[in-house]
């Protein structure tokens, strides 16, 4: 059927742009310990930028925009970009609230017994933070599941595309669309899902997740 | 970059009213989804079970399915049975089914934050649930939820922008009028980004002056 | 007539005896502690006597009524009990003074202008007037629980229960709340009040109920039930808990 085809594209895209973000917004909480004055502007304007322009904008500009200067970016691309940016300055925010709710002086203990600034960053800081992100980073990968539909705009044929198909070919709006809601649900709970039993695997007692 | 000062010169009255229509849309579904919120909060506090499951789910729901297709479905969908609803109509009801999920989540987190024995002491004074939810509840979970509540005005902001794909006039839909006429795809689109951004700018000033305003000590926001 | 009564009452919670069978009377004016180990019952029998906690079975009268039938007024029969938390329980939102004015003008009815000069006339009384204008975060747990009883007494309500209300305190700001509560006990104020501080309850009681395990077992006053009371469970309970110095 035309839409689970579609709902393949839609986790497609969904897992990409989250992996996308997630790299972005890892980056960007690394960048941020660096404490260095240029790289600490170019955050919070990335930051600012990317958390204030709407994702439909930011798509029309990289799919319809960038072009016009010469550069061809094509739809999968394009939305993986866009939802990537946003994410991840959304997850850097995360990330770095939960580096700071790190002890510092499990920070200084690590530094005592030897380790260099990479190495209590590996193993003492980014497995602490990475379990405190956890309720920030279902949410976040929620608005970006939430945020593919727009694929269909630069042709990505996602759920949503073929339902729009499907909608003007049979004149059934509701109950398709209300299916494609139901699959979005289904796919939403999948996720929360995956990460509650990531989440209890690697839970650690104390070490309250937010 | 002339052409497209002129261009937006000349497109400036469709562009005032689409501005005025993308800040109307905001500003409606802003009141509406924290009323709404406040409303769904509270049927969340409910002591019958079934009150409490069902609002949970209609939380869980609109908060797990993106707003496009409920948009598509009131606006697509519904004529089907006869239904005509313009595309204001649509973006106000599916934007505050919408927003309430997400602010009645924002105070439902706060709320678990609370001191219960407070809610308690209101109990032993002889105050009635509702009372206690309007004194004693709404004040603090509010002032808790400040940050998360403006952080979802300038989301509204932002998702004013999918309204134009069920062709609602607002700013979006006009700069994508232009950009299809006068074909500077790039210089317009960045124009309406730098645009949100500056939207965006207003209501954090606004929201940093409020949450000065409205704090208290021993309420750290 | 007693004004608080409770006969023979029973809590379970999950078939298992919070309270089992506790008989005690409380007449106006009277100062009444209750004490015992954690766990003896004693926090579920105020909650109880409130009905903040449906109680299993056994009766409560209060001024004469039998409050543990269906159909009382529960909201008013709990503006007519004030109550003291261990924790305080202050509204964090409002400053002192609308701690105490909120119940007068939402549940009195006052007007607010009298309600202000309750409240002061009330602060006077544990010299908080100065900190009105502070919010709870503001003050010290002495602090807070003096606002917390004048909380309670401003509503003039027949009784005040206190619950453990210097057990969240240290030792400085113990003897501040004592000084308080003392006061009350010398103006003939009616208290019921759980504890284990033998220190507040000797100040502020004229007899003191003992429990262990949800039962009442034994009830004098202070003197005699400190130092030589016969039942060695008693005797044990308060080797532990006074300060012999």
């Amino acid at each position: 059927m035309a839409l689970a085809k579609g709902a393949g594209y839609t986790i497609l895209v969904t897992i990409a742009s989250i992996g996308a973000g997630l790299a972005i917004g890892l980056l960007m909480a690394v960048l941020s310990r660096l404490q260095w004055k240029p790289v600490a502007l170019f955050l919070a304007v990335y930051l600012y930028v990317f958390r204030s322009v709407p994702v439909l904008v930011l798509l029309f500009i990289v799919f319809f925009g960038l072009p016009g200067i010469g550069i061809r970016i094509p739809p999968f691309t394009s939305m993986v970009l866009s939802l990537g940016l946003v994410s991840g300055a959304y997850l850097a925010e995360i990330f770095r609230g939960a580096m700071s709710a790190v002890d510092q002086d499990e920070i200084l203990a690590a530094e005592a017994m030897g380790m260099n600034r990479i190495q209590s960053f590996l193993y003492i800081i980014l497995p602490q933070m990475f379990r405190m992100s956890i309720p920030g980073m279902i949410n976040e990968f929620t608005s970006v599941l939430k945020y593919t539909p727009f694929a269909y705009t630069v042709g990505i044929p996602e759920i949503m595309k073929e339902a729009m198909s499907l909608a003007a070919v049979t004149l059934r709006g509701v109950e398709i669309y209300l299916a494609v809601g139901i699959i979005y649900f289904v796919i939403y709970k999948l996720f929360v899902m995956f990460f509650m039993v990531l989440e209890k695997k690697f839970r650690i007692p104390g070490l309250a997740a937010g | 970059m002339d052409a497209l000062i002129n261009d937006l010169i000349a497109f400036s009255p469709q562009i005032i009213a689409g501005l005025k229509n993308t800040l109307l849309l905001m500003v409606i579904m802003s009141v509406t989804g924290l009323f709404g919120g406040i409303a769904v909060f509270y049927l969340t506090l409910s002591r019958t079970n079934a009150v409490r499951t069902w609002t949970e789910r209609y939380i869980s729901f609109f908060i797990g399915t993106p707003l496009l297709v409920h948009l598509f479905l009131m606006y697509y969908g519904l004529p089907e049975f006869g239904i005509h609803l313009s595309a204001f109509t649509v973006c106000i009801i599916g934007f505050t089914l919408n927003v309430s999920a997400y602010n009645a989540r924002y105070l439902m987190t706060a709320y678990h934050g609370l001191d219960k024995m407070e809610l308690e002491a209101a109990q032993t004074q002889g105050f009635t649930h509702p009372e206690i939810f309007r004194l004693i509840i709404l004040p603090q979970v509010m002032r808790l939820s400040v940050p998360s509540l403006t952080n979802q005005v300038i989301q509204n902001l932002k998702d004013t922008s999918v309204a134009f794909l069920i062709q609602f006039p607002d700013f979006f839909a006009q700069m994508q009028e232009i950009a299809s006429t006068n074909f500077q795809f790039f210089k317009t689109y960045m124009t309406a980004g730098l645009v949100y951004l500056a939207l965006v700018s207003i209501i954090v000033i606004a929201a940093r002056r409020l949450e000065r305003h409205i704090s208290l000590p021993g309420f750290h926001i | 007539m007693a004004l608080l009564e409770v006969k023979n009452l029973v809590k379970k919670f999950d078939d298992k005896d919070i309270l089992k069978g506790i008989s005690l009377e409380l007449h106006e004016g009277q100062s009444k502690v209750v004490m015992g180990g954690s766990g003896c019952g004693k926090s579920t029998l105020l909650r109880c006597l409130n009905l903040l906690i449906q109680p299993t079975s056994g009766e409560i009268i209060f001024k004469g009524e039998n409050i543990t039938r269906p159909g009382v007024d529960v909201r008013k029969l709990r503006q007519d009990i004030g109550f003291v938390f261990q924790h305080f329980a202050l509204y964090r939102h409002l400053t002192v003074q609308d701690n105490i004015t909120l119940g007068l003008r939402k549940l009195k009815k006052m007007p607010a202008k009298a309600a202000v000069e309750k409240a002061l006339y009330e602060l006077e009384r544990v010299d908080m007037v100065e900190h009105r204008n502070k919010y709870p975060a503001q003050l010290s747990g002495g602090q807070k629980q003096r606002v917390a009883i004048v909380r309670a007494l401003a509503m003039d309500p027949a009784v005040i229960f206190l619950d453990e209300p210097t057990s969240a305190l240290d030792p400085q700001m113990t003897r501040e709340v004592v000084t308080v509560i003392n006061k009350l006990y010398l103006d003939n104020i009616t208290m019921l009040c759980v504890t284990h501080d033998a220190f507040l309850a000797k100040y502020i009681s004229d007899s003191i109920v003992f429990m262990d395990e949800g039962a009442v077992a034994a009830e004098d006053i202070a003197e005699r039930l400190f130092y030589d009371h016969p039942d060695p469970r008693v005797r044990q309970f308060f080797l532990s808990v006074i300060d012999h110095r």
